[in-house]
């Protein structure tokens, strides 16, 4: 993407006042996206990302630059305006370049920018009256496409020159029932990082918009969610977003190295039951959340963040890694080149246990069963996180009973992993956008179905 | 390529390949922001960035495309894929490309940042400083920043309209952890102004710190409905994340309850809902929106009645109204949808303490979290995670947190007892800045122990 001597002298005049490791990070995306509202197309938008991120480190400071201008003149003076921030001196600078090529493990078979945009518009119209046709309480459809290829280089002061190319795919349905001035929204949202051949192999579209409708009727139809403290049976996919939220965050880097997270300074002891394995995995095959390298141009690789309920590991980028003293994990991400990276997830979820759902259900007396959860957020200082669940039911005499909706999960982290006290066999994931620091990233979270034997369940109607 | 070139080759190249009315619509940001940590310089971001955003109507319909690199194959990629958008787009667009309002609201400029990087880092790090002296249990302060930003946006279309506007905004946030024996809170402050030397470092510190001590020892309340009130912040935030039911876009989709309720009382006479897009110093002040047309101040709620919904020139169109001036781009990557400008409720005449006192027992609540997953913008159902104060006999005495609190958006605008005079602003979106004051409201579901 850019010329190894270029790199070579932006790197150099990156170092010109005294930082002691340097990176540029070219960027270069093709998007397309495409809303169809009740069937009809209500707009299609095409663009073109194209930046360059230059970073220089002198100790723990950090420095971040960027630019649209990728001529020679605008990245050396985007290096030197980021560069004018470290006032020390410049030592010798002997910079070898060494490009090497980055196998890729996520082949892509029909790149995006190769199909015709009404080819997709016909999915869309197909998943539109699917899901319209589901039940007459459906009153809207909303159906979304959206793909992307991102080419990336990373170049850095230790030598280091990689590419990758990101392709990702994501079809979304949402459909809203109705019923006396209610409404309630089911969805459904498969991506992963694939071409068009996403609608071969993995998407049915038709049956993802019947689900989104399935949900949205269930819930149109369902009473109030109690509130309470009770035991509540995560199903499974989306419901890694409890780990997500709960206990990935504080296991990054970002909040780690300067003592901000609950887990800091915690490796090797027990934070979660014995029930619990957890793994944060950036090299699953064309997975929503891998990459053949990070946005520092690590090579992903699978993380055991624990083993058995002991922390096994963080998730380290290259400057908390100065900090902790640890080596990168390949972990580093960001939104795009306006984002420095940092330490963050890419597919998190939680290991295969051995009990199958329907035994997890039949053993839970009273309780809630959260089938579909909706997104959440923590605070990585205290733990203190919440969720939506966005498709529930009672369960009673350890069976499913009625739907309830509107129930949202609160606790804190650090407890609530203590308190899995059962985990199910079939590990599957889903796939959502995550938003930190270093923006907004495409993350698969997963787990099997399991259970937490007590949590506080935040509903409009009081507990029975 | 040059700005004024480009666009020229734009419209010709457009024209030729059968697009007949054209719009750009260009975002220029420079950003600066630093964040220190134990006194030393943690992070510093400068940059210079930007892109254009391009529609054409082909055939009676609209297509987008934009770009962050302004070349010559830039101007056959937006000219190409505008078409190929505008080809599968089924939906009839009513709106044409804006020739331009009579006049144009004037805005008083804000003065600028203007100060040096050094000043900036030197405010950081007394900022970071304060917070940590203020009192031995403040553990550790793990956002402390400084940023400012300068935007510049023109348009200009083929009907003849080529209008610019630029403005400066400056924020600056900290975030401390305290801890006593086991435990751990935290709290943060924000301030927002378009010029530097109305920061203030101290009182900032001062209100984060004071705030996460007067969590500590916070419990959980037994499950019930309370008299709740939220504070200034929690309030805008709530505002915020139901903004979408005033826009006629949500309504005219079938995503609003207030969808052909203009002229009816959707709230208490108590309340009122301004959108001022001329307000000064207002982080969402702009004179023109995001299709050229002239904004203007309105009351969408007045005394309870809602006197309109918000609209661009399409929603407008479809309804024979006039556009409101409410046509939003979030970024030159967006396409026109509604959205406020400086979007907030009228104050009342009572202090938070006087609230309290009126309340006499019940909750303060002076944070929600989960606002984009436990809120369901169409229902109007919320249920967030929540912390406050515990109120007994007219007097605050103790910290409460682990709840969550639950209700309907459009029920509480009914149910809101008194309206505070503290309104505040939040941090400012890309769709707008909300701002509340506290409001007390009957009653809302609580869950905790």
């Amino acid at each position: 993407m850019l010329k190894l001597d270029l790199i070579k002298d932006v790197l150099a005049a990156a170092l010109s006042t005294g930082g002691d490791f340097a990176e540029l990070f070219v960027e270069d995306t093709l998007r397309t996206s495409l809303t169809m509202v009740n069937g009809q197309v209500e707009e299609g938008i095409s663009g073109r990302d194209h930046g360059v991120g230059i970073r220089i480190f002198r100790g723990l400071t950090s420095v971040y630059g960027y630019t649209n201008d990728s001529s020679r003149g605008g990245l050396l003076a985007a290096a030197r305006q980021a560069a004018a921030a470290i006032a020390g001196v410049s030592g010798r600078l002997d910079l070898q370049l060494n490009q090497v090529p980055t196998g890729n493990s996520h082949p892509i078979r029909i790149m995006p920018h190769t199909v015709e945009t009404h080819k997709k518009v016909d999915l869309m119209r197909r998943a539109h009256k699917a899901a319209s046709a589901y039940d007459d309480l459906v009153t809207q459809v909303r159906v979304g496409f959206a793909d992307e290829e991102q080419n990336v280089l990373v170049a850095n002061s230790e030598g280091l020159v990689a590419e990758d190319q990101r392709v990702r795919t994501r079809f979304s349905v949402q459909a809203v029932a109705s019923k006396n001035g209610e409404k309630q929204t089911g969805v459904s949202s498969p991506g992963r990082h694939m071409g068009f051949e996403l609608f071969d192999s993995v998407v049915d579209v038709e049956a993802q918009a019947r689900e989104a409708a399935r949900s949205a009727v269930t819930m149109v139809n369902a009473d109030l969610c109690p509130s309470g403290k009770m035991p509540v049976v995560i199903a499974n996919e989306f419901g890694g977003v409890i780990f997500h939220e709960a206990c990935g965050h504080g296991l990054e880097a970002t909040s780690v190295a300067k003592g901000h997270s609950v887990f800091s300074d915690k490796l090797g002891q027990k934070i979660a039951s014995d029930v619990v394995t957890a793994i944060d995995d950036g090299t699953i095959g064309n997975a929503w959340g891998s990459a053949n390298i990070d946005d520092e141009g690590t090579p992903t690789r699978r993380n055991v963040l624990i083993e058995k309920g002991i922390l096994k590991g963080y998730m380290v980028d290259k400057l908390n890694g100065r900090r902790m003293n640890m080596d990168r994990t390949g972990s580093a991400r960001r939104q795009s080149y306006k984002f420095a990276p940092t330490s963050r997830m890419t597919n998190t979820y939680i290991a295969n246990g051995t009990s199958t759902p329907e035994k997890i259900i039949a053993s839970t007396e009273y309780g809630l069963y959260a089938r579909y959860m909706g997104g959440g957020s923590v605070n990585p200082a205290t733990g203190d996180f919440n969720f939506a669940v966005r498709e529930g039911y009672l369960i009673k005499d350890g069976r499913i009973d009625k739907p309830v909706r509107g129930g949202t999960l609160i606790g804190r982290g650090s407890e609530v992993l203590l308190k899995i006290d059962m985990v199910g066999n079939d590990l599957d994931f889903g796939q959502g956008m995550c938003g930190s620091v270093s923006g907004s990233i495409p993350a698969d979270v997963g787990q099997p179905c399991i259970r937490v034997s007590s949590i506080t369940v935040g509903g409009r109607k009081e507990a029975e | 390529m040059e700005f004024d070139v480009f666009v020229h080759k734009l419209f010709q190249e457009g024209l030729a390949a059968g697009l007949t009315d054209m719009e750009v619509y260009q975002q220029t940001n420079g950003e600066f922001e630093v964040k220190v940590f134990e006194q030393e310089l943690d992070s510093y971001t400068v940059s210079q960035s930007g892109g254009l955003s391009f529609r054409g109507k082909y055939a009676g319909k609209f297509g987008y495309a934009y770009t962050e690199k302004l070349d010559e194959a830039a101007i056959q990629f937006l000219v190409e894929n505008a078409v190929a958008n505008a080809k599968v787009v089924d939906s009839d667009d009513v709106a044409e490309i804006f020739a331009g309002s009579s006049t144009y609201p004037s805005l008083k400029p804000s003065g600028g940042i203007r100060a040096a990087a050094s000043d900036k880092i030197a405010f950081a790090k007394e900022l970071e400083a304060t917070a940590k002296s203020l009192d031995k249990r403040v553990r550790t302060v793990d956002y402390c920043l400084y940023g400012d930003q300068s935007t510049e946006v023109r348009l200009v279309n083929t009907k003849g309209l080529d209008l610019s506007h630029s403005d400066d905004i400056a924020f600056a946030y900290v975030s401390v952890v305290v801890s006593e024996g086991e435990e751990t809170k935290t709290a943060s402050r924000f301030q927002v102004s378009p010029r530097f030397d109305q920061f203030d470092g101290i009182r900032l510190a001062k209100a984060a710190v004071a705030e996460a001590i007067s969590l500590l020892g916070a419990k959980s309340v037994p499950s019930r409905t309370y008299p709740v009130i939220l504070r200034h912040d929690a309030a805008a935030d709530l505002l915020q994340t139901f903004s979408s039911v005033f826009s006629a876009e949500a309504a005219q989709k079938g995503l609003s309850l207030l969808a052909e309720r203009v002229g009816e009382a959707i709230a208490g006479s108590n309340v009122t809902i301004v959108d001022d897009p001329l307000l000064a110093q207002g982080p969402s002040s702009v004179p023109f929106d995001a299709e050229g047309v002239a904004t203007r101040t309105k009351r969408v709620v007045e005394a309870g009645v809602l006197t309109t919904l918000l609209h661009n020139l399409k929603t407008a169109a479809k309804e024979g109204v006039e556009s409101t001036g409410n046509g939003v781009k979030g970024s030159y990557k967006g396409v026109v949808k509604v959205a406020p400008s400086n979007f907030y409720v009228q104050p009342g005449t009572l202090d938070l303490e006087q609230l309290v006192q009126q309340m006499h027992s019940g909750l303060v609540i002076i944070d929600l979290q989960g606002l984009h997953s436990g809120a369901n913008a169409v229902s109007g159902d919320f249920s967030l995670a929540a912390k406050g104060y515990l109120v007994e006999a007219g007097k605050i005495v103790s910290p409460v947190e682990q709840i969550t609190l639950a209700g309907n958006f459009y029920q509480m605008l009914k149910q809101i007892v008194a309206v505070g005079s503290d309104l505040k602003f939040g941090l400012p979106s890309a769709a707008g800045t909300y701002g509340a004051p506290s409001v007390l409201v009957e009653g809302l579901a609580v869950s905790g122990d």
